[in-house]
């Protein structure tokens, strides 16, 4: 049950703790982050860091499976099955080094990471050329994984997160729309191991790759390793090797409510939800506060009044897959079935309450001193740093832009933010989607 | 730029036995009210990392108190005499920090990170809720509200999760490690705020936890604030008994399950394991990342790929204090017998009885992965700090947190090929069969067909 007089008692709670310092902000020193050209369409990166004796390597090539060359060509298979040779040598070999490979198709890249001990670097860095040039894909594992992805999409539409997710983008999203394309049934998993091969052939060429190393080498060990580990680059990547997006559907178009039947659910699952806003917006330094104070941790609004006051959930949180394009915005909930009026309004207050009155000077100062200290969490390791770099070039943005936003976060003040809470939180262009059993 | 490398490294790549000693710096204390401290200054880290192993978890549970580990992993938060609930969170919202914690069978344990201006108000907070939780039936029975939605969440709303729940409780049947660290709903409704207060008077007390500390810090200063935020508590609590070792627990021969899953029907091979503080323990952590951890399964490799008797098929292990499996499984679509895919299982594992996965080359390989693994935790202040907390309940010394490398190399082929003989060859396996709820007429009448066309 909810406290009758909550904003009193957190006033008391509040001065019963005292003055409230202010966070110092911490201080880290710029990323160092060395750079080179490895041929006309390649990139070489280093962070050099020698604390432990370890090399990790991530080669990123600019096109992933939102491209509708990807798509089309089956980058996916390609890419992932390239371990996997007939025989099986080239997964032998990585065992006999201790490293693991892993082949991960990104939404806009293609990732081949790995991590060894410095001493095997060589070894490791043969071992991935010959990876990329294996062209003897096992075909037995391919007709497996199709067997498998009919699995993983059958089990699925079995989880309530999922059928939320798949409810959520049919709304936002027009057919074929990259976005939605992970709640969408896969298309069956190709098996030619010739075709394959030239996919990743070509993939691999794509202009705008970096070879990425982290850790306890130099930049002469790190430019060396980098030398003749590619194919040669091609002159340009095909036009279609980018991911197209279509318009979102408008406010208009959008039900304010929908509910979709899930089988055997003692629960209803909640996600209140709109289009988000992107990079380019100006707003978006404004949303990353506004998100936190609504629900980006545990004493968010969302979650005092969902969980905290009066136990209707265990969880509550804004979700935003807006970036470097709009995408969907979500405030997620769920509550067991017999309550899910009353969660439902009081999620539904939370948002107006949001939107007619906005946050507080101290919620932005909280805010602002969190988001600016949580960069240190993606400074602990030298792969962490490549990685954060990485993104940020193959996703076309500025270096340093995911610390850059952090403190430019921080620095909008009140007077903006609550405009922009004003402007964007308006119920009336939220949907309410509800999963629950039929 | 060459930096110092980090205290835990050199133990890592140096196998003589002088590296079993603590890292330089290194604190290791034991409070007057039997407080446990471990702290390790790193200055090269930007977080710090602050965790408070209690070592009571779900399976030291009595009736009365079922499912009391996982709630005050949630009453913990509630605030204290002194401090309003919440204030932990504020705290480290403001630093930019986390505060979460988990509940296992064998601990429950209190995870900070936080950025070095932030952490010495932590040690006090976590002092205070040592010792003044406000235990209130207010704040117990919201409580009991929020871990019932999670219990809902994770437990029933999902058919693999489903499946686990059942599984558990079909192998473990009587032991403690029976019931989800998490307890059932109908545990949760029946605590009371007496029984409560009683768990937290017995167990959340100096004397059952264990204090870790990692990161950018001063190590004499950190125990100096460590004595001042805990010396006061008084010296009681207790640690729970030690439940039944796995290694030697009566399990059923057999078991059938059923669930909601895609149409594969799973058989399952269970070998119990001793507790993690057992002699064997190196060589099990061989054994696992030889066959296990590696990009070649040997299991696989035979039923998946050279006999096509499986669409998947792999060797898993699971890790208690007092015992853990190694669990050999296949899985195929369902037109085959039962008996039959216990059949295929039983040949593979004799196979594997021939040791051709292991020679010398792949045990070096083996032990080396276990170190790359652990020299890629060493930049995480978190991951250190859990491996202290860790060594010092599950393998009875916290020492052992820095020796793994010179424990591993003293492990040769034919301790590994004894080891396997002993717990997977030699007994008698725990048998699992899982088949799906509902299966598509075309699959039941063609799936045969599967590894035909592969």
């Amino acid at each position: 049950m909810r406290a009758p007089h909550a904003a009193v008692v957190a006033l008391l709670l509040t001065v019963a703790a005292g003055p409230r310092a202010h966070a110092e902000p911490s201080v880290l020193p710029p990323p160092q982050v060395q750079e080179w050209a490895v041929d006309s369409g390649t990139t070489g990166m280093l962070v050099e860091d020698h604390r432990v004796p370890v090399a990790s390597v991530r080669l990123a090539f600019p096109v992933g499976t939102w491209s509708p060359w990807g798509r089309r060509h089956h980058l996916e298979e390609a890419f992932e099955i390239q371990m996997r040779d007939g025989k099986g040598e080239l997964r032998r070999r990585a065992d006999l080094l201790a490293i693991e490979v892993a082949l991960s198709p990104q939404e806009r890249s293609s990732d081949l990471k790995l991590t060894c001990r410095k001493e095997d670097l060589a070894s490791a860095l043969a071992l991935v050329r010959d990876v990329l040039f294996n062209r003897d894909f096992d075909r037995d594992e391919l007709k497996r994984r199709r067997q498998a992805r009919k699995f993983a999409w059958t089990a699925s539409r079995k989880e309530a997160e999922f059928v939320v997710g798949q409810a959520a983008v049919r709304i936002l999203f027009r057919e074929g729309d990259p976005r939605a394309q992970s709640f969408e049934e896969p298309p069956p998993l190709a098996t030619d191991p010739v075709r394959l091969a030239e996919t990743r052939d070509a993939l691999i060429r794509f202009p705008g790759r970096i070879i990425g190393f982290a850790g306890d080498l130099t930049l002469d060990e790190a430019r060396r390793a980098a030398r003749g580990l590619l194919p040669d680059p091609s002159a340009s990547a095909p036009p279609d090797a980018s991911p197209v997006f279509g318009p979102l559907s408008s406010a208009s178009e959008r039900p304010r409510d929908r509910t979709v039947g899930l089988e055997r659910l003692t629960q209803v699952y909640f996600a209140y939800g709109r289009d988000s806003l992107s990079y380019e917006d100006a707003d978006w330094p404004a949303s990353e506060i506004a998100d936190h104070v609504l629900g980006g941790h545990f004493n968010s609004r969302l979650m005092v009044a969902l969980r905290q006051e009066g136990g209707e959930t265990y969880g509550a949180a804004v979700q935003n897959f807006g970036g470097l394009q709009p995408s969907l915005y979500g405030i997620r909930t769920f509550t067991r079935t017999a309550n899910a009026a009353r969660t439902e309004g009081i999620l539904r207050d939370v948002l107006r309450r949001f939107h007619d009155d906005g946050i507080t000077e101290e919620e932005r100062a909280d805010a602002g001193s969190c988001l600016v200290g949580r960069r240190a969490f993606d400074r602990q390791a030298p792969s962490q740093i490549l990685s954060t770099r990485m993104t940020e070039r193959l996703s076309g943005l500025p270096d340093g832009f995911t610390e850059r936003m952090a403190e430019r976060a921080a620095a909008v003040p009140l007077g903006e933010l609550n405009a922009f809470i004003g402007r964007f939180f308006d119920p009336d262009v939220f949907t309410m989607l509800k999963v629950e059993a039929p | 730029m060459r930096v110092r490398l980090l205290p835990l490294v050199a133990l890592l790549v140096c196998t003589t036995a002088g590296a079993q000693r603590p890292p330089p710096g290194y604190v290791s204390e034991k409070l007057p009210n039997g407080l446990a401290v471990s702290i390790l200054p790193d200055a090269t880290m930007p977080v710090v990392a602050t965790q408070v192993w209690y070592h009571v978890g779900s399976a030291n549970e009595e009736p009365k108190t079922r499912g009391f580990a996982h709630l005050f992993e949630h009453l913990m938060f509630g605030g204290t005499l002194s401090t309003p609930k919440r204030a932990i969170w504020d705290h480290h919202e403001r630093y930019g920090g986390d505060n979460n914690a988990y509940t296992s069978f064998d601990d429950t344990v209190y995870v900070s990170e936080i950025p070095p201006a932030g952490y010495t108000r932590v040690l006090s907070l976590e002092a205070d809720r040592m010792i003044d939780l406000s235990l209130t039936s207010e704040n117990l029975e919201n409580e009991k509200r929020i871990v019932t939605e999670e219990l809902r969440l994770t437990n029933e709303n999902s058919p693999l999760n489903r499946l686990y729940t059942k599984g558990l409780k079909a192998i473990f049947g009587e032991h403690p490690y029976a019931l989800e660290p998490t307890g059932t709903k109908e545990d949760v409704a029946a605590a009371t705020l007496e029984h409560a207060r009683e768990f937290y008077a017995r167990f959340y007390r100096p004397k059952n936890a264990h204090l870790v500390v990692v990161g950018p810090i001063d190590a004499a200063a950190t125990l100096a604030k460590v004595r001042e935020a805990f010396g006061p508590l008084p010296a009681d609590g207790e640690t729970p008994p030690d439940v039944p070792s796995l290694a030697t627990w009566k399990f059923p021969a057999e078991i059938d399950l059923s669930e909601d899953i895609p149409p594969v029907e799973i058989a399952v091979l269970g070998f119990p394991l001793p507790p993690t503080d057992h002699a064997d323990a190196p060589t099990l952590k061989v054994l696992f990342s030889l066959l296990a951890w590696g990009h070649v399964d040997p299991l696989e490799e035979d039923l998946v790929r050279r006999r096509r008797k499986a669409l998947f098929a792999g060797t898993r292990g699971m890790t208690m204090r007092r015992g853990g499996a190694i669990v050999l499984y296949s899985a195929s679509l369902p037109y085959r017998r039962k008996a039959s895919a216990y059949r295929f299982l039983d040949e593979a594992r004799q196979k594997l009885g021939a040791f051709e996965w292991i020679d010398e080359a792949k045990l070096r390989a083996a032990k080396r992965r276990l170190i790359l693994s652990e020299l890629q935790d060493a930049y995480y202040a978190s991951s250190i700090a859990d491996r202290i907390g860790r060594a010092a309940w599950y393998e009875g010394d916290e020492r052992h947190a820095f020796d793994t490398a010179a424990r591993i190399d003293e492990v040769g082929l034919e301790d590994v090929k004894a080891a396997f003989r002993k717990y997977v060859l030699d007994r008698e396996p725990i048998r699992v069969y899982v088949s799906p709820e509902h299966v598509p007429v075309l699959v039941r009448l063609f799936g045969w067909l599967e590894p035909v066309v592969r």
